[in-house]
C-alpha cells in the first residue's frame, strides 16, 4: 500500500477527509509518480481512494474550501455503471476537481440522455458520459440470430446514439462522450461458420467506425476508441462481472476509460497543457553526458539507442501539433549544445525546443524559469524525467505541473508519456502548428527588449500592426481555443465550446471580433477576441480575451478604443462591459476603468458591469497602427 | 507461495476493510450485509476477486451472492461449511 492510500484512510478514520481535500490531488499525483510499478497496481490502488473519496459529500468539502472547483459528471450506460464510479472519483480528484457524479437509471440511458427533464440533463453536467458494451446489441438478440440480425441490432442502437447527440447538440451542456464497443470472442464464436463469423467481425467495426465518424457532426461529442485500451488493459470484459453485475466492461478498461474522460473535460475546459518539458541523461539519450561525453550517449538507430529515438520521434509528432519542448537537464550547457547541434543520432535539435535550461539550478527553478521565457503558467508543464528525486521536487515545489514517471526500462517510456492525455485538445488549428514559430519570435522580441532604451521605444520598434474585425469560417476553432486556453487577459474567465462559437457568429444580435497582431518578428496570428453584442442604442463587451503572448504591448486598449470609436461613429450611445474576476485574471481588474469606463454602483463581488458615455474615447497607443473592420466581409459568419 | 492472509476470519476482515474501504468491527462480521454501514452490492464481486486473489482458489460467485454475512462468504471461500446464523 502507498503512502497515498494510507493517508487518506487516516483522514478517512479521523473525520478530516473533507477538511483536507486539498491534499488529495498531491497525494494522487505521489500516487500515479510510479514509474516501475505495474500500471493495474497503481490502477487499482487509484480506484480504491476513489472508493475512499466517492463517500465524501461534494458540500462538506465546499464548506471547507467553497473555491474548489466541482466537476458535475452524468454517467449512464446500457449496462450497470456502478464500477465506473470508484475510478472516475479518482480521476477526477487527480486533476483537483470535486466530482458531484450524477449517475441515471439502469438501462435508461435513451431517457437519461434525450428527456430534457432527466436529472442528468437538469444537473447541467461539464462531462456526460455514456458507457456501452458488447451487450447494447447483444442483449437485442433472441437464439437463434444470425449476423444480418445483429447488423440490424447495431443499426437500431446507431439510430438511438444519433438522437442522443443530436439532443445534446440541442440542448446539452458540456461534453458528452460515448463509447465504441469491444467485439468479444464469446459472441463471435457463437457463429460456427467462419465466413459468417468474418463477416459479423466486419459489420462490427463498421458500425463502430460510423460511431467514431459521429464526431466530426458534433463538435460537443468525443467517441472514446476502446480497442486501444483494451490492447493495453484488457481484457475488455469479466465474465462474472457481466452476468451478476451487470457490468458490460472490467475494471481495468473502466479505469482506463475514466482516464481518458477526465481528459476529454480537461480538454473542454481549457486545461490543455502547453510544454512537455524533458530531461536530457537516459530520457532523451542513453547514458549520461557529462561522464559518457557525446561518443558514450546512444539514441540512434541501436540496441541501446532505439527505445530513445522512439522517445524523440514521439516528442516531434507532439511538437508539430502544437505542444511546446523544453529542457531541463543537470549538465553543462556547452557539451549540451554541442549534442543538439552535432550529434548525427538526435532527432531533436536545438530548433525543435523553446528553451533549453542546462545548468546546475533546481529543477523547479529551471521549470519556473521556462514557464516565464514563454509567458504561461508554469502549472500548463509537463516534466518527464527517469530521476524520481526530480519528480518529487517538482511535483512540491510546482504545483499544478503534471509529471511524466520515467523508469528503468527505456522501451516504456513512449507509453509513460502517452499514458496521460495532458496535451488532448478538442481540435488542433493551424495556430497550434505554427506555435513554435510564434515562441522563436517572442524570443527574438526579448532579445531586442534586452537591448536597452525605454519600453516605449522598444513598442515602437516593434512596428505592431493590429487587425481587428469578425472572425472568417476557418477562425471559428481558434476563437474558441483561445476562450479555453487564456486565462491571465480573459475578462469573465467564462469558456466558448466550439459549437456555441458558431452559433454566437450565427445571432445578429452579436458581434464578435477576431483580433489578429503582427509586427516585424512575424505574424502572431489570431491572439484574442471581443465577444460584443448588439442591444438597441448600446453595445456590450460581454468577454474580453488574449493570448498572453502579446500582453503588455497596447494591443487590448487599442481593441477596446477601437469599439468605443466604433460605437461614437454609428451613433450610440454607451458601450457596456462586463468583469468577472477568476483565480487568474486579477492584473485585469483596473483594466476598464483605465479606458474610461464607469463601474456601476451596486457592484459587489466577483463580477463588475461598466458603463462608457462615449464623451471621451482614449485615442489606440500610440505605438500600434489599427485596422478595424467592424462590418466584415463577405467571408465572415 | 505467499500465504493466505484471508484464511483467518482477522485478516479476511482486514483485507475487507483495505479492499473496500469499510470501517468493520469483527462483531459486524455477522451482520446482515445489507445492514452494513455503506454496504454496495458492488462490493460483493470485489470481494470474490479479492479471496480469490489472496487464497489462489476459485470462489463460488453463486454462494456468495447468496450468503447473507461477511462471516459466511468468508467460510464458504475456506471452503468449510457456512455458519449460516
Amino acid at each position: 500500500m502507498t503512502v497515498a492510500l494510507e493517508e487518506l484512510r487516516t483522514l478517512r478514520d479521523t473525520g478530516r477527509l473533507a477538511a483536507g481535500y486539498p491534499r488529495v490531488a498531491a497525494l494522487l499525483a505521489e500516487l500515479t509518480d510510479t514509474a516501475d510499478r505495474p500500471d493495474a497496481e497503481t490502477a487499482d490502488e487509484l480506484r480504491r481512494c476513489g472508493g475512499l473519496l466517492a463517500r465524501l459529500r461534494p458540500q462538506d468539502v465546499l464548506a471547507h474550501h467553497p473555491d474548489t472547483p466541482v466537476a458535475t459528471v452524468a454517467v449512464t450506460g446500457h449496462s450497470g455503471t456502478a464500477q465506473l464510479t470508484d475510478p472516475l472519483v479518482a480521476e477526477l480528484a487527480r486533476h483537483g476537481l470535486l466530482p458531484r457524479l450524477v449517475t441515471g437509471d439502469h438501462g435508461a440511458y435513451l431517457r437519461d440522455l434525450t428527456d430534457p427533464d432527466s436529472p442528468l440533463r437538469r444537473c447541467g453536467p461539464q462531462l456526460t458520459l455514456c458507457v456501452l458494451g458488447a451487450d447494447a446489441v447483444h442483449d437485442e438478440l433472441r437464439a437463434p440470430w444470425t449476423v444480418a440480425d445483429a447488423e440490424q441490432a447495431w443499426h437500431r442502437l446507431l439510430d438511438r446514439l444519433h438522437a442522443v447527440a443530436a439532443a445534446h447538440h440541442a440542448d446539452g451542456t458540456g461534453a458528452l462522450v460515448l463509447t465504441t464497443l469491444p467485439l468479444p470472442r464469446r459472441l463471435t464464436h457463437q457463429i460456427v461458420d467462419q465466413q459468417q463469423r468474418a463477416l459479423l467481425g466486419a459489420v462490427w467495426r463498421e458500425c463502430n467506425a460510423r460511431l467514431l465518424r459521429l464526431t466530426a457532426e458534433h463538435p460537443a461529442l468525443t467517441v472514446v476508441d476502446l480497442d486501444p485500451l483494451v490492447g493495453e488493459s484488457g481484457p475488455a470484459t469479466d465474465p462474472r462481472l457481466a452476468l451478476y453485475a451487470r457490468s458490460a466492461l472490467s475494471p481495468a478498461i473502466l479505469s482506463a476509460l475514466a482516464r481518458e474522460a477526465v481528459h476529454v473535460l480537461r480538454a473542454r475546459q481549457g486545461l490543455t497543457k502547453k510544454c512537455l518539458v524533458l530531461d536530457l541523461d537516459n530520457t532523451l539519450w542513453d547514458g549520461v553526458l557529462g561522464d559518457d561525453g557525446p561518443d558514450g550517449i546512444a539514441c540512434g538507430a541501436t540496441l541501446r539507442g532505439e527505445p530513445y529515438a522512439a522517445l524523440q520521434r514521439v516528442a516531434k509528432q507532439l511538437a508539430a501539433q502544437g505542444v511546446l519542448l523544453a529542457v531541463s537537464s543537470k549538465n553543462d550547457p556547452g557539451p549540451v549544445a554541442g549534442v543538439l547541434r552535432d550529434h548525427p543520432d538526435m532527432t531533436l535539435r536545438a530548433d525543435d525546443f523553446v528553451s533549453v535550461q542546462a545548468g546546475w539550478q533546481p529543477k523547479d527553478a529551471a521549470l519556473r524559469d521556462i514557464a516565464g521565457r514563454l509567458g504561461i503558467a508554469a502549472d500548463a508543464l509537463v516534466f518527464a524525467d527517469d530521476t524520481a528525486a526530480e519528480r518529487a521536487l517538482v511535483r512540491h515545489r510546482v504545483p499544478g505541473a503534471a509529471v511524466v514517471p520515467l523508469g528503468r526500462e527505456p522501451a516504456r517510456h513512449v507509453d509513460r508519456l502517452l499514458a496521460d492525455g495532458w496535451f488532448d485538445t478538442p481540435t488542433v488549428t493551424d495556430d497550434d502548428r505554427h506555435r513554435v514559430r510564434h515562441y522563436r519570435a517572442a524570443a527574438d522580441r526579448s532579445r531586442l527588449r534586452e537591448a536597452g532604451g525605454s519600453y516605449e521605444q522598444y513598442l515602437r520598434e516593434l512596428g505592431i500592426e493590429l487587425d481587428i474585425s469578425p472572425p472568417r469560417r476557418h477562425e471559428l476553432h481558434r476563437m474558441s481555443q483561445l476562450s479555453l486556453r487564456t486565462n491571465q487577459f480573459n475578462l469573465t474567465g467564462e469558456r466558448v465550446p466550439p459549437e456555441r462559437m458558431a452559433a454566437l457568429c450565427a445571432d445578429p444580435r452579436q458581434l464578435p471580433l477576431a483580433v489578429r497582431v503582427r509586427d516585424r518578428y512575424g505574424d502572431s496570428g489570431l491572439v484574442g477576441a471581443v465577444l460584443a453584442r448588439r442591444d438597441g442604442a448600446a453595445l456590450h463587451i460581454d468577454n474580453f480575451f488574449l493570448s498572453c503572448r502579446v500582453l503588455a504591448r497596447g494591443v487590448e486598449h487599442g481593441c477596446v478604443s477601437a469599439l468605443l470609436a466604433h460605437a461614437r461613429d454609428r451613433g450610440l450611445s454607451a458601450v457596456g462591459a462586463r468583469h468577472r474576476a477568476t483565480r487568474s485574471n486579477g492584473r485585469t481588474r483596473g483594466f476598464y476603468p483605465s479606458l474610461g469606463f464607469v463601474p456601476r454602483a451596486t457592484d459587489t463581488g466577483e463580477e463588475t458591469h461598466y458603463r462608457h458615455d462615449l464623451a471621451e474615447i482614449p485615442g489606440p497607443p500610440g505605438h500600434l497602427s489599427v485596422r478595424a473592420d467592424f462590418e466584415g466581409d463577405t467571408d465572415a459568419c | 507461495m505467499r500465504a493466505d492472509r484471508t484464511a483467518g476470519l482477522a485478516g479476511f476482515l482486514d483485507a475487507v476493510r483495505e479492499e473496500l474501504g469499510l470501517d468493520l468491527t469483527e462483531e459486524q462480521a455477522g451482520t446482515d450485509i445489507d445492514l452494513l454501514p455503506e454496504w454496495d452490492s458492488v462490493h460483493l464481486l470485489r470481494l470474490v476477486m479479492l479471496l480469490e486473489r489472496e487464497s489462489g482458489r476459485a470462489v463460488p460467485v453463486g454462494a456468495v451472492l447468496a450468503a447473507r454475512s461477511l462471516r459466511e462468504i468468508h467460510a464458504l471461500a475456506a471452503g468449510g461449511p457456512g455458519d449460516t446464523r
